[in-house]
């Protein structure tokens, strides 16, 4: 053996190793794309990997259902230390003010009238019922009860306890609103928290609103979101005063993506062009095609709308609540019923884009064709690291007599296929929209992404064929041939590896002179790019 | 039959309906359907609508009064807040509504919405658009189709 390649002392050998155990352990429970993530998380020690060698610190946490009911709780609490605000007004503040304690801090104290007004929890009853009444009427089916058998919220508007289960119910399985429901009263604003609603819902209702309040936690807080892999039921919270512009995030489940767009990870294409080419490529064109003719993006939280009937007054459904007008999609407050703005933009914009999609197919081929074998080529990678680490490793280490340490190298190389598949990948997604009269640049990223992609290959072909004398049933006896080998296998992995980093500083560098739309992607997200760029 | 599982809520306010009528405004359950109701409203005095009938419909879906009830026009009516097909634009006939309000209520305020129409928050674009313009002229025509489709004949 060559002992040059090889310096470690002797903890460095042992620590290695039992990080290989620990991963192969790890890698049993995974397939796919899954265990590559897992791969790429766990070999902390290793500083010279290229997924590994970016992230300063984590800017993430990972949060299981428990650690989102103790943070809720927790915030809570720090709400209700106010004297004047229960348990259940301090959810309730919570959730109109999207679960920011600072935020409700703020508000209360600055004016606790006006929100006490908002949102509904009022100091003393609005609505006085006879002092001696031994019977109260029900608002809603107009029956007497006895006072046992009938409910008030803070306003005293009194209710029996069925027409109440009946008027929960209905509000939670209408969705998400019911976190902010009011009494039944027509006009009347008291708020129904969550100890009424346990007192009066039934245990199916008292359940989805139980979710409800969970899901809120996560989805209408900035800094929380699903992780988006399906069933996975963990949350995301991200810290943006972290690493700058890396927005990958990788799940306990092991799904790794990006935490301002949420599709899977994409880093050195940004997110505008990953939505761009996704829809692009969904399968589904014919809805697609329907949302673009049908719907029109509410002009706050961009979620596509219909309108199936009524006035030209929308109010877009829970959590965004914003008021505009459908013809112009201006703010209402701002327009007053009037909208001399109508004039055809709108479909021309579709009809061009329409016209473009048309234009470019054959274009669009070529670099789907290649995005596609890209991916399929990745998703290959994965299963033969797969079984070059449960089946050949041992047979390799027996007829070459090499310890797994020293046949280490061939999974960093399977591990940089990955990698560089992924990102060549999205490369063909850039390449795409690169404009055609950008020709300098375009240019550029042709010559970068070509040497990169046959360094790859060349790594690939290294790595999937030229081990195979190796592996065959009559292997040569142990020789210089397979430290040959090791050589230009190493080799062509770090070459590979400065292609790709080349690539992608440039892709990024790029960016930065270029912005992606990220303001107007959904939930606030573009906000906090702007926070984070300062 | 649908009327054999009548709510108490349904039958009371129907009795409070025919016995203690509301001045301008008629409503009668149909015979097969009780939740079907036949409406009669006034046009409001002062208004271009005066001296007109205005048929409706009114239906209390099976969710009432967790629901709206459903109400449109049947006799023709130009107005900006209802459409050619009687549709009425009116908040506490969708996200307002409230399981506390009753048919008397509705109606009540629907008869309000022909006295003070709103033409800020249009359902009919053409007809909110000639009152802001020239809202003589669209007092003039609603008069016209009072006088042509809600004379009572």
């Amino acid at each position: 053996m060559d002992s040059g390649d090889d310096i470690h002392d002797a903890n460095d050998i042992e620590s290695l190793n039992e990080d290989i155990e620990s991963l192969n352990d790890n890698y049993d429970n995974y397939d796919d794309d899954a265990a590559a993530a897992d791969y790429f998380d766990d070999d902390d020690d290793d500083d010279t990997h290229p997924a590994k060698s970016r992230r300063i610190e984590q800017s993430f946490t990972i949060l299981k259902e428990s650690d989102i009911r103790q943070r809720q709780e927790d915030d809570i609490r720090r709400v209700a230390a106010v004297p004047s605000i229960p348990h259940g007004a301090a959810s309730i503040l919570l959730c109109h003010y999207n679960w920011s304690v600072s935020r409700v801090n703020d508000a209360w104290f600055a004016d606790e009238h006006e929100v006490r007004r908002t949102v509904g929890l009022l100091e003393k009853p609005v609505y006085d019922n006879p002092a001696d009444a031994k019977e109260l009427t029900c608002g809603i089916c107009f029956e007497a009860y006895p006072l046992s058998e009938i409910e008030t919220a803070s306003c005293g508007h009194p209710f029996c306890f069925s027409c109440w289960g009946g008027y929960i119910g209905t509000s939670i399985n209408d969705g998400p609103g019911c976190l902010l429901l009011r009494c039944p009263e027509s006009a009347c604003g008291a708020a129904v928290d969550q100890d009424m609603i346990n007192l009066l819902a039934s245990g199916e209702d008292k359940d989805k609103y139980d979710r409800y309040l969970l899901r809120s936690y996560i989805e209408d807080n900035k800094k929380t979101k699903w992780c988006p892999a399906p069933g996975c039921e963990h949350a995301v919270n991200f810290d943006p005063t972290g690493t700058g512009k890396d927005y990958d995030v990788s799940c306990l489940c092991s799904y790794s993506f990006c935490w301002n767009c949420t599709e899977e990870s994409h880093r050195s294409v940004d997110c505008g062009t990953v939505s761009k080419w996704i829809l692009k490529n969904s399968s589904e064109s014919e809805n697609v095609t329907w949302i673009l003719a049908k719907t029109k993006p509410c002009p706050e939280c961009k979620r596509p709308i219909e309108k199936n009937h009524g006035c030209m007054h929308m109010t877009c459904s829970q959590p965004c609540r914003f008021e505009f007008c459908w013809i112009c999609l201006g703010a209402w407050r701002k327009h007053g019923g009037s909208c001399n703005r109508y004039e055809s933009g709108e479909q021309n914009e579709t009809e061009k884009r329409r016209e473009m999609a048309k234009k470019s197919l054959e274009k669009y081929t070529h670099y789907y064709k290649r995005w596609a074998s890209n991916q399929s080529s990745r998703q290959k990678a994965v299963a033969d690291l797969q079984e070059m680490q449960s089946v050949h490793m041992k047979n390799l280490g027996d007829s070459q007599r090499q310890t797994e340490l020293e046949l280490k190298f061939i999974t960093e190389a399977w591990l940089q296929i990955v990698e560089c598949r992924r990102v060549l990948k999205w490369t063909y997604a850039y390449g795409y929209y690169l404009p055609d009269n950008e020709q300098a640049k375009k240019k550029f990223f042709e010559y970068l992404q070509g040497e990169a992609e046959s360094g790859l290959e060349r790594l690939h072909h290294c790595a999937e064929k030229v081990i195979q004398v190796f592996l065959s049933d009559d292997p040569p006896s142990p020789s210089e041939e397979f430290n040959d080998f090791r050589k230009k296998l190493t080799e062509l992995t770090n070459v590979t590896r400065n292609y790709f980093e080349n690539l992608v500083k440039a892709l990024e560098n790029v960016h930065d002179g270029n912005p992606c739309d990220l303001d107007k992607r959904p939930w606030g997200a573009g906000a906090m790019m702007n926070e984070m760029k300062e | 039959m649908a009327n054999s599982n009548l709510p108490r809520r349904i039958i009371k306010e129907t009795q409070r309906l025919l016995s203690e009528p509301t001045p301008g405004i008629s409503a009668s359950p149909s015979e097969d359907n009780m939740r079907y109701f036949n409406v009669m409203i006034l046009g409001p005095t002062q208004t271009p609508y005066e001296g007109g009938v205005f048929k409706l419909e009114l239906f209390l879906p099976e969710e009432y009064p967790m629901a709206a009830p459903k109400v449109r026009f049947l006799t023709k009516i130009y107005h900006p807040n209802i459409d050619k097909l009687g549709r009425i634009c009116l908040d506490i006939l969708k996200d307002k509504w409230s399981p506390a309000l009753k048919i008397s209520t509705v109606l009540l305020s629907i008869q309000a919405l022909l006295s003070a129409p709103n033409p800020d928050d249009p359902l009919s674009e053409n007809i909110a658009k000639h009152w802001k313009s020239n809202e003589a002229e669209a007092v003039e025509t609603a008069k016209e189709w009072t006088r042509l489709y809600a004379s009572g004949a």
